[in-house]
């Protein structure tokens, strides 16, 4: 195995060790970890089940709008978008999903699991779209609250999620 | 394709609802109506699926177009944000809509009109998918899938009206309404996301007094009334398609 892959296993079991015993670990200074925990409350679903059935609940919601037309909103991947992700990152530059920043990139890089979404999805809120407020996207609400004992993804980790499709024309 | 999970999801909020679901069939004034002069289009519940009860179309009164199109073909595009990408070369970009102009060989009379996907009623493309990508929704609103999408590409081959492209590029910055990637075929959906809204699509509002958009399954509808009185053709009608986009003097 090599370095990187035993690292993203020890990442994912220490997910895994984490969910199953609750998320109340010491958090590191300097995140804003209140925010997080009133936001939960505000959550569609509650933490753990958002944790282990996301795209569960994704998926079902795409098949549902695309072949029905039904486009409610509580498992809907815009609202989701627009609760956890702020249009830009603290030096006003736009956030986007290769950034370590991003809400859904924390956790994908720290258990080495792609993103494809966005690569058809907007992966932020339009700036003019009235979005309600980030969840420690810019403080890595995940590695402080979730995978406690991870070190931070590396660039190339964070990269790894947004990595565009073979033979894409760059 | 109506035998999937999301049926189920369906059928548990049909019983839920009960009997509000069955007034609501009966008694349209319990959905929201939107009239405007080109056309009106009913809000639906948003945790409602499309039936077949109507079928989605519009009216291009060719006469009425000053401009061959262009404002409709303009408007599509900023709804949804194709034809900017940087790296295809022109006959690579995408092209939901455009305007094609038309001579006649014998008096040279010409005219343009914009033509996007027709949403046929027996659409090529949806036989031809390898995957159920391709797609008519009950109410006869063509689109692809792109979650199943695998960028084959048999259905821009099968279309007659050259309605289909190819995202050939990485893209980036999408509109959160109308999400497009590298690697899928894309076309016309009617502006399905504003139709489910209530809305008209953007390109009637672009040009209201030259296009009606309604339901075509409706005999009362604006549209069929207009198409009534001033009727409509289908481009290649003799391919037996059944077009959802009728055009006035083409
Ligand atoms: S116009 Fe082309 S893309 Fe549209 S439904 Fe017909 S065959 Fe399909
Ligand atoms: S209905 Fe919408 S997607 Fe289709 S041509 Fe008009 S603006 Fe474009």
């Amino acid at each position: 195995m090599t370095s990187k892959f035993s690292n993203i296993f020890l990442a994912s079991v220490l997910a895994l060790a984490t969910l199953l015993s609750g998320c109340d670990s010491a958090p590191a200074a300097g995140t804003n970890l209140e925010t997080a925990k009133q936001k939960a409350d505000q959550c569609v679903e509650p933490t753990d089940k958002m944790r282990s059935n996301h795209m569960s609940m994704l998926d079902h919601q795409r098949d549902a709008t695309m072949i029905e037309g039904i486009r409610t909103k509580q498992h809907s991947l815009n609202e989701c978008i627009n609760c956890h992700v702020a249009p830009t990152k603290d030096d006003g530059t736009p956030l986007r999903y290769g950034d370590d920043q991003h809400f859904c990139t924390t956790c994908h890089a720290a258990v080495g699991q792609k993103i494809d979404c966005f690569q058809c999805h907007a992966d932020r809120p339009a700036g003019d779209e009235n979005y309600q407020h980030k969840v420690g996207s810019a403080d890595a609400h995940h590695f402080t609250q979730g995978v406690v004992n991870a070190a931070m993804p590396t660039a190339a980790e964070v990269q790894m999620v947004a990595q565009p499709q073979q033979g894409a024309a760059q | 394709m109506n035998q999937n999970r999301v049926d189920e999801y369906r059928r548990n909020f049909m019983t839920a609802l009960g009997g509000v679901a069955a007034v609501a069939a009966v008694a349209p004034s319990f959905v929201l109506q939107t009239a405007h002069a080109a056309g009106e289009v009913a809000a639906k519940p948003a945790d409602q699926a499309v039936t077949d009860a109507k079928r989605w179309g519009m009216l291009i009164d060719v006469t009425k177009l000053t401009d061959g199109g262009a404002a409709m073909v303009a408007a599509c595009k900023k709804e949804h944000g194709w034809g900017d990408e940087i790296h295809s070369d022109a006959t690579q970009k995408a092209h939901w809509a455009r305007v094609v102009k038309v001579t006649d060989k014998l008096t040279q009379n010409s005219f343009s009109l914009p033509v996007m996907c027709q949403h046929c009623e027996n659409p090529p493309c949806v036989d031809v998918c390898p995957t159920g990508a391709s797609m008519k929704r009950a109410d006869g609103i063509v689109q692809v899938n792109k979650h199943t999408c695998i960028g084959c590409r048999y259905c821009m081959m099968a279309c007659p009206y050259k309605a289909r492209s190819f995202v050939h590029e990485h893209l980036i910055d999408q509109k959160a309404h109308s999400p497009r990637g590298i690697g899928t075929v894309e076309s016309c959906n009617m502006c399905v996301h504003r139709v489910d809204n209530g809305q008209l699509p953007a390109c009637v509002e672009a040009a209201p007094d030259a296009v009606t958009f309604g339901d075509l399954n409706d005999p009362n509808s604006t549209l069929s009334q207009t198409l009534k009185a001033i009727g409509g053709k289908q481009i290649r009608a003799d391919l037996g398609l059944n077009t959802g986009v009728r055009y006035h003097g083409i």
